[in-house]
């Protein structure tokens, strides 16, 4: 009967604290129930492009402490599930899109779980997130990207071709959400180390310090710092400002602060290195571009192929001008690049980084050999032919054009 | 398709040209990249037509595919406006700098470093170093 009277006042108390210890991340800290949620204090409230912050508090004694933080900023994730369910055995072929990713995320674990946290490491692009956060007991400070709102669409093979993302499904429910969510933290940060670390020291008496260090090229902005216990038990969030200056610029939609100069002269480069070698340059371009920043494959797709409008319309403008192009060539073959170019871009967001890396590998590798081709004797010597067939046609195409302008 | 260019004739296999660009264009948009260098050889091998021809029709074609291309990454909100404003000045100007360099490097040359860095590149993306 004691146990029982025992376990009545422990869930009394529990149901008491569930909503004081939600409250007390927008309330002051010395609430009623609230005295056992751990406390926080940091450093500094400001760092540059970067830099390690020293956060120290109690905690119970006794109990692991976990460290969230996470930027105001939001950008997106997507991650399209075409694994084959356990359950049903069937595909699902669900896209999941949430345009509130935190720009940065990271849960600090205590130190002694470094061990289990460099077995994740080892496990290599198939790591799972979820899994992760069980294995390190993180699974409970785990809590901003699980609110995010997140779409799913089913895709059809249909759809596909008409290039929508599909149907709209109905909103998950709280729990299938926070799994999702999960996924989409790994779809958007990529490598454990990004999003995981074991930092956190945690001393007999119940105090705690971690150094927390965050990374250059990362979103300005606010970052909020929460320390927790366990689900119930949050220390109030902490705020610290994360500042750039020029040249650094931060580009919201990728999510990653970079040196405007460093994308400026590669563009350069590549694009007279293009010019040359007569292809564009978007080839060379992406492959560098999303791997040496961390840039969204889906975001440089969808940013270079504008940059070359321009370079590809005055061109046009110039055969144009001497007649040098067949516009009904052109054209035909243009109405059926159409639809191919309705389609492709839609197709990007199905695939993740590392499979778009893996494709252009193939793709640059095909490339490399048509180039190839183009540099042996047969080759050149009939090319030798046809350019200077080339040069002549140009010329009086040049020349009518000229004459007609005088007439 | 009979084509006509320059007094010229030539017969065209529309099925052909309309499908390989059509593939071309998924691929190329897809991965945000022109398409050029395999809309020459589809046209020249594929078709049989003289590089006077394709020149300029397959860049008319091509543009097409990115003047699409473009529109839907924008309306799936893969554009970032600051990155673009800081690539499209670099574009250009690479543009007015390579004819100038042009005159006074080998074709050859410039293909078979392109070869080797291709090569190097794609081994890289594939995980083998």
């Amino acid at each position: 009967m004691k146990q029982r009277i025992a376990l009545l006042i422990s869930i009394f108390v529990m149901a008491v604290c569930i909503p004081a210890g939600g409250a007390s991340a927008a309330g002051p800290p010395d609430a009623a129930g609230v005295a056992a949620a751990p406390t926080i204090q940091i450093d500094k409230t400001s760092i540059d492009n970067g830099g390690s912050i020293i956060v120290t508090g109690t905690a119970p004694v006794g109990k692991p402490v976990y460290i969230e933080v996470w930027a105001d900023n939001q950008v997106r994730a997507s991650r399209f599930d075409a694994e084959v369910d356990k359950d049903t055995g069937k595909r699902p072929y669900v896209l999941y899109l949430t345009n509130e990713m935190p720009a940065y995320y990271k849960i600090f674990v205590p130190k002694d779980q470094k061990e289990n946290l460099d077995k994740i490491k080892k496990e290599g692009k198939k790591w799972s997130f979820s899994k992760a956060l069980k294995d390190l007991g993180a699974d409970a400070a785990y809590s901003v990207p699980a609110k995010a709102k997140i779409d799913r669409y089913q895709a059809t093979l249909m759809g596909s071709i008409i290039g929508s993302r599909g149907d709209l499904l109905p909103q998950m429910d709280d729990k299938e959400n926070r799994k999702r969510s999960m996924q989409l933290v790994k779809a958007r940060f990529v490598n454990p180390d990004k999003v995981l670390g074991a930092e956190v020291v945690v001393n007999p008496d119940g105090s705690y310090t971690a150094e927390i260090k965050v990374r250059k090229g990362l979103t300005p902005g606010k970052y909020n710092i929460v320390a927790a216990v366990d689900k119930n038990l949050r220390s109030r969030p902490l705020t610290f400002e994360n500042r750039i200056s020029f040249p650094l610029i931060y580009l919201s939609n990728a999510g990653t602060s970079l040196n405007i100069f460093g994308p400026f002269f590669l563009t350069l480069a590549i694009a007279i290195f293009g010019v040359l070698m007569g292809a564009g340059g978007g080839f060379i371009m992406n492959p560098l571009l999303v791997s040496i920043w961390p840039l969204p494959h889906t975001i440089v797709a969808g940013t270079v192929m504008p940059t070359v409008l321009f370079s590809q319309g005055s061109g046009i403008y110039n055969y144009s001008k001497i007649k040098f192009l067949n516009w009904k060539l052109g054209v035909t073959i243009g109405l059926a690049m159409v639809f191919g170019g309705f389609i492709g871009p839609k197709l990007t967001e199905l695939i993740t980084l590392a499979q778009f890396k893996f494709v252009f590998g193939w793709i640059l590798l095909i490339l490399a050999g048509l180039m190839f081709w183009q540099t042996t004797p047969g080759y050149i010597s009939k090319n030798k032919k046809e350019q200077a067939i080339l040069k002549e046609f140009k010329k009086k195409a040049e020349e009518a054009a000229g004459a007609k302008k005088k007439a | 398709m009979t084509v006509e260019f320059w007094g010229h004739e030539f017969k065209v296999n529309v099925i052909l040209g309309c499908l390989g660009g059509f593939l071309i264009a998924i691929v190329s948009s897809m991965f945000g990249f022109g398409g050029g260098p395999f809309m020459v050889p589809l046209m020249t091998v594929g078709l049989g037509l003289p590089m006077y021809v394709v020149v300029g029709s397959s860049l008319l074609a091509i543009f097409f595919n990115t003047l699409m291309g473009t529109a839907r990454h924008y309306q799936f909100g893969n554009f970032d406006p600051v990155f673009f404003l800081i690539m499209f000045p670099a574009a250009i100007l690479g543009g007015f700098i390579a004819p100038q360099i042009a005159k006074r490097v080998s074709p050859l040359t410039v293909k078979r470093i392109a070869v080797a860095g291709l090569v190097l590149l794609a081994l890289n993306l594939l995980g083998v170093y």
